[in-house]
């Protein structure tokens, strides 16, 4: 773990550094990191791929039959939203790239568990024993796609990609508050005990 | 503000570092021999105060106003809700100073100075909970959309990213006091002044 808050300083670092290009060369030659370029439709590919991940779960926890009704229509309504999310990035990643390859997602619960072991999410959609493994699994990879747009906001330059960046992190962040409040039957400590919200890395 | 009980990746400090490191890089016009204390990115300037960032200190400065009223407001109506709705209340009381925090913070790592609080606030008079409930809402919406106005305005990177960590959540609480009141609680898949 400590690797990957490694990873996370570098990136912020590597902001504060591209930032410094105002200084004199002496100070950038100081610099620790080099300011690397960081192509927008990248950034939102990788945005993408993770918003992928997120809309699999969330369908297949929706035809596992492991939801209550009380809980069924918030996981649906989330659901189609993060169908909007992958429609309004898809859109974008097009515009800045015509010709180049829009991510597929997972397709199977193996390859879906596989990225969730990459991203070190400790659930797996393979071996989800109720509502309660499945609201925690949708919770743990809200929360990997909230920190992934709050990396993306250290980089992203463009005015339009940063407001539909932070409208879809809220939108996120929203979504982990009301699956925090299933899970803790309305006690804010637990279902939003966060004032600042970056999700996980 | 570090979340003591936060999962793994999510240290404040590396955050703060990051955006206080931009804003002195932002700020940096010359080199020093300072090393090992200082920020990650920052080792090697020092912090002047050039114009350009004073837009940046106004925007911040308007967000802290803007929570410094949600705090008074959440101060004022806590006593009038019930318990369940106080407890929760009482909890976004709580990261509403730390978002006041978080801005002094960021308005100082840009050289500048928070402004005085504002006193007092115009609060209205709201006719028990379900008054409270109403004046709050109102104040949270009223922060999402100086937020999501403001925040594709502020620079550099990780100061946006900072910014987007508060408005994500006003989010959370503007959902919840929407289902408090009996509305659904998201408005759109995506977070906008409709909520």
């Amino acid at each position: 773990m400590a690797g990957l808050r490694s990873t996370r300083r570098e990136l912020l670092a590597a902001s504060a550094a591209g930032v410094a290009l105002v200084a004199p060369a002496t100070a950038l030659a100081a610099s620790t990191v080099a300011a690397r370029p960081d192509p927008p439709d990248e950034r939102l590919r990788r945005l993408l791929t993770v918003e992928l991940l997120l809309r699999y779960c969330y369908q297949h926890v929706l035809i596992s039959s492991l939801l209550t009704p009380g809980a069924r229509p918030v996981v649906e309504l989330q659901a189609g939203h993060e169908q909007a999310h992958v429609h309004a990035l898809s859109v974008e990643l097009t515009r800045l790239s015509p010709s180049g390859a829009i991510p597929v997602g997972p397709t199977s619960v193996a390859a879906a568990d596989r990225d969730l072991v990459r991203r070190n999410v400790t659930g797996r959609l393979g071996q989800l024993q109720g509502e309660k493994d499945a609201l925690h699994l949708l919770l743990d990879v809200e929360r990997v796609v909230v920190g992934a747009y709050f990396v993306a906001l250290t980089k992203l330059e463009d005015r339009r990609l940063i407001a539909l960046a932070i409208s879809i992190m809220s939108a996120e962040a929203q979504h982990e508050a009301l699956i925090g409040d299933l899970l803790y039957h309305g006690d804010a400590q637990r279902s939003v005990p966060y004032g600042l919200i970056q999700g996980t890395q | 503000m570090v979340n003591p009980a936060g999962p793994p990746g999510r240290s404040r400090r590396a955050l703060l570092g990051g955006a206080t490191a931009a804003l002195a890089g932002a700020a940096s016009l010359t080199v020093s021999g300072c090393g090992a204390k200082a920020p990650a990115g920052a080792h090697s300037v020092h912090k002047t105060r050039p114009p350009v960032r004073q837009a940046d200190i106004t925007l911040l400065a308007g967000l802290l106003d803007l929570e410094r009223h949600t705090v008074a407001a959440y101060t004022a109506g806590i006593p009038l809700l019930g318990h369940d709705q106080a407890k929760t209340a009482k909890q976004f009381l709580d990261e509403e100073l730390q978002h006041t925090g978080e801005l002094i913070s960021l308005i100082k790592a840009a050289g500048g100075d928070a402004p005085p609080r504002r006193a007092p606030f115009d609060l209205g008079h709201p006719a028990g909970a379900t008054g409270v409930l109403e004046l709050l809402h109102g104040l949270e919406r009223t922060q999402i959309v100086t937020y999501l106005d403001a925040i594709p305005r502020l620079s550099p990177g990780p100061v946006r990213a900072a910014a987007a960590t508060i408005l994500a959540s006003d989010a959370q609480h503007i959902a919840i006091l929407r289902q408090a009141q009996g509305k659904p609680a998201l408005a759109g898949p995506f977070l906008t002044g409709a909520q």
